[in-house]
């Protein structure tokens, strides 16, 4: 059968293939597009690594003994070490990547017009990827995530109404041995239900691609080989953290077993999940906590409307991406704070930083957008 | 991607214009690059085979100096009961002297010990027939008209060698792999 | 047979490296390589270090995610690690079983119980560091500073109380290789011994990742410039 012959076996069965094979046939890409637009992709292969790594952890993983079973990886599987540090640094890549990402559409106002729709997908997709993250944390069955899992499930005990049915319903009651069986099989759930998302935003983004321009290139060769170089840049990068930092980010406390009448001195989270712990201290109790980070996260989906100019993306004046570069520090500093020892000065520090990032989004971006507007 | 009909635009070239230098860069870069995912795959999938854990329990190691002439010993071994008895120079001598042809299930001394290691009997401890276990590797349980093993469900006869004399049972016990590390340690598998 | 293995014990550092013995007498600030980007364990110190954690330390503190045929890895035979595992234990122990576990009770020691060291070096930030000081600073009470009943002094634990009497004395142990046995000697020793334990992997991670970097760093300039030929061919 010859190569004509073939294609139309092909299309004939999955007509599909013949509309990709006309779209990538057809130069219809502009030219010059920069490297961090293939920051999507980079994110979709990342998941794919911590899906393949994770199903391999799955399968050693047990939940009734999670740290020995971590330990069991860690020692004695093949190249176990190895799948772990893949697993963990992935997840420091993911996470550099999805911020990058916001700051990006942040800072670009990506949000306006016709990439509203993606910018909302890619908040959604940050927040559950952090929930992912929070339950792979809670997974290691370290001393640090067993204190932050028995003061999570202890304070949904204890919350009234609809809250507390939806949080005790989440966890299963108080903390036992089954609450990590039940957060195992969600994280995996949701790891792998994350690339639904990931498809519906590939879809939408196609709305926001640029005017072809005069000279439009097909996406083969020519964006193929600019992926490949983007896909090499990531890969060198998470080598270096695999391979001579695995630990980054990573609270050494949370080495130690998980053990339920010692309270880890300095109960630090992962550095992903350190600015949302921050955020908590500006509502008191944990529910409080709980709606900051919620309010953290809202404030994001509600930009598009809290922008109030009408210029499209990618125009912005001075002040609005000076104020954009100050909140990313703020958020890094957020996460500093809540890296040092409990005292004091950290918590004052957490709440003027918290507070810096509310009135950012609820003060600042209306007033200076629809005065760079003018 | 073949050229049906390529729109000729004036910015594209086809890739068969170029000179022989891209291609075989393009090709050096694919190889490198497969290479590399074929590195990190490797370990994913030596993840997934069995480690020292593991090849620890599917071949154990079995002290078997310590076992008495005419005693034997019961080890777990995948999920069956292994017998391994040490048998005395008697047991030795009558079993090298019965003609295998006349046994229900023909089998010769030297195809039931391994050499230079004759002493030493291994079978698995299930009855051929029924499915029970068989009486004998214990002190206190009865051995049989044989001095051997004999099944409680049935009344299979087994001699020191593990070979079916008498009863339902029609096919000798079976002999799981091992390897002797030396005189004194077994290993099974 | 155990004379020859204890001898075989002691002995098998010799066996295990040329490294002539230095003799460190002084150690400060005392150097782990394994701490630093690309170094790796010096498998004498670590041996040592497995024997002052045999003689001294096990006596209270378990070690239970090591197994005996993890000792492969630092230089020992199967036979000798066998022997250390026969030495160690009562009753008949094999490879496979787990590094024996001392039955300490809580109550021994004012209510706490001796931690498991299997990854104490990995629990602390700079944990060998931690550990060369925790052991290293015994020291006398200093003037103003009540000790709570059953506690002793030590600078390198925080808060300054530790319920764990001075384990090391130096000469504790005696070093086949000729090294002197000297307590910050026999500290340093032990602290690598624990780092290893708790990242047994880290060589092995190390050569694969400078390897891997290698390779990668020269996929990017071959991806790099692949991917200018193919854009110069447009106008």
């Amino acid at each position: 059968m010859d190569i004509e012959a073939q294609k139309a076996w092909s299309d004939r069965g999955w007509p599909d293939l013949a509309v990709w094979r006309a779209r990538a046939e057809t130069p219809s890409l502009a030219r010059e597009q920069p490297y961090l637009d293939t920051l999507p992709a980079l994110i979709t292969g990342t998941l794919l690594v911590l899906a393949a790594s994770g199903l391999v952890l799955a399968v050693y993983y047990n939940p009734w003994a999670p740290y020995a079973s971590v330990q069991f990886i860690k020692r004695e599987v093949n190249s176990g070490w190895l799948i772990q540090s893949f697993h963990q640094s992935g997840t420091t890549m993911l996470f550099g990547a999805v911020y990058l990402l916001l700051f990006r559409g942040i800072l670009l106002r990506l949000y306006k017009g016709s990439g509203e729709f993606v910018w909302l997908g890619t908040v959604a997709l940050a927040s559950v990827l952090l929930l992912t993250g929070w339950l792979g944390y809670m997974l290691s069955g370290g001393a640090v995530a067993g204190a932050s899992l028995r003061q999570a499930t202890l304070s949904a005990e204890t919350w009234p109404g609809l809250p507390g049915l939806l949080a005790s319903w989440f966890f299963g009651g108080p903390h036992g041995p089954g609450t990590l069986a039940r957060l195992a099989v969600l994280h995996a759930v949701l790891g792998v239900a994350v690339f639904a998302l990931v498809l519906l935003l590939r879809t939408a983004r196609k709305a926001m691609l640029p005017a072809p321009g005069a000279h439009p290139v097909t996406f083969h060769p020519y964006y193929t080989a600019q992926y490949f170089v983007a896909f090499t840049i990531f890969a060198l990068i998470f080598a270096l953290f695999a391979f001579f930092a695995p630990h980054f980010g990573d609270n050494p406390l949370n080495a130690a077993p998980a053990n339920p009448l010692i309270m880890p001195i300095n109960p630090t989270p992962p550095w992903f999940l350190a600015p949302l712990s921050a955020i908590r201290v500006v509502l008191p109790g944990d529910a409080g906590g709980v709606i900051a980070v919620l309010a953290m996260l809202g404030l994001l989906f509600a930009l598009p409307w809290l922008d109030r100019s009408s210029a499209p993306a990618h125009r912005s004046g001075f002040l609005y991406r000076l104020l954009v570069v100050v909140l990313a520090l703020d958020v890094i500093a957020l996460g500093f704070a809540a890296a040092c020892r409990p005292s004091v000065t950290a918590v004052i520090l957490q709440i003027v930083f918290a507070l810096w990032y509310f009135f950012h989004f609820l003060v600042l971006t209306p007033l200076v957008t629809a005065l760079e507007a003018k | 991607m073949a050229g049906t009909s390529e729109p000729t635009d004036a910015g594209l070239t086809s890739e068969h214009d170029v000179g022989s230098r891209r291609d075989f860069l393009t090709i050096l870069t694919v190889a490198a690059g497969a290479v590399g995912i074929a590195a990190t795959v490797w370990p994913f999938i030596d993840a997934l085979a069995p480690n020292a854990d593991r090849n620890a329990v599917a071949h154990p190691v079995i002290d078997v100096a310590g076992i008495q002439e005419n005693t034997g010993i019961t080890v777990m071994w995948a999920g069956q009961p292994i017998y391994i008895r040490r048998l005395t120079k008697q047991q030795i001598a009558d079993s090298q002297n019965v003609v295998p042809d006349s046994l229900p299930d023909p089998a010769s001394y030297s195809e039931r010990t391994k050499p230079g290691y004759g002493d030493i009997v291994v079978v698995v401890g299930l009855n051929t027939a029924a499915p029970c276990l068989l009486l004998g590797n214990e002190p206190s349980e009865p051995r049989g008209p044989l001095d051997g093993w004999i099944s409680a469900c049935d009344g299979s006869v087994y001699d020191p060698l593990g070979r079916v004399r008498r009863g339902p049972a029609s096919r000798n016990l079976a002999i799981p792999p091992f390897t002797f590390l030396d005189k004194a340690q077994i290993q099974l598998g | 047979m155990r004379r020859l293995l204890l001898t075989a014990l002691l002995a098998s550092p010799l066996l295990a490296s040329f490294v002539p013995a230095q003799a460190e007498t002084t150690l400060s600030p005392p150097h782990f390589p394994s701490q630093s980007l690309l170094g790796g364990y010096d498998l004498a110190t670590v041996q040592r270090g497995f024997l002052v954690y045999q003689t001294v330390c096990a006596s209270c503190h378990s070690l239970n995610a090591l197994h005996y045929r993890d000792l492969e890895a630092i230089g020992f035979t199967a036979e000798q690690a066998g022997g250390i595992a026969a030495l160690a234990n009562e009753k008949p122990t094999s490879l496979e079983d787990r590094f024996k576990s001392p039955h300490v009770t809580s109550s021994a020691f004012s209510g706490a119980t001796p931690p498991d060291l299997s990854n104490l070096a990995a629990e602390r930030p700079n944990g060998p560091l931690y550990i060369y000081h925790l052991l290293t600073g015994y020291a006398a009470t200093p003037a103003g500073t009540t000790l709570l009943p059953g506690h002793f002094y030590d600078s390198g634990f925080p808060g300054g109380q530790i319920a764990m009497p001075p384990p090391l004395k130096g000469h504790d142990v005696a070093y086949a290789d000729g090294v002197t046995t000297s307590l910050p000697q026999e500290a340093a020793d032990v602290s690598t011994f624990l780092a290893w334990a708790a990242d047994p992997n880290l060589d092995a991670r190390r050569q694969v990742g400078v390897r891997a970097v290698l390779f990668l760093i020269f996929l990017c300039l071959l991806a790099l410039a692949t991917k200018r030929r193919i854009w110069s061919e447009t106008v």
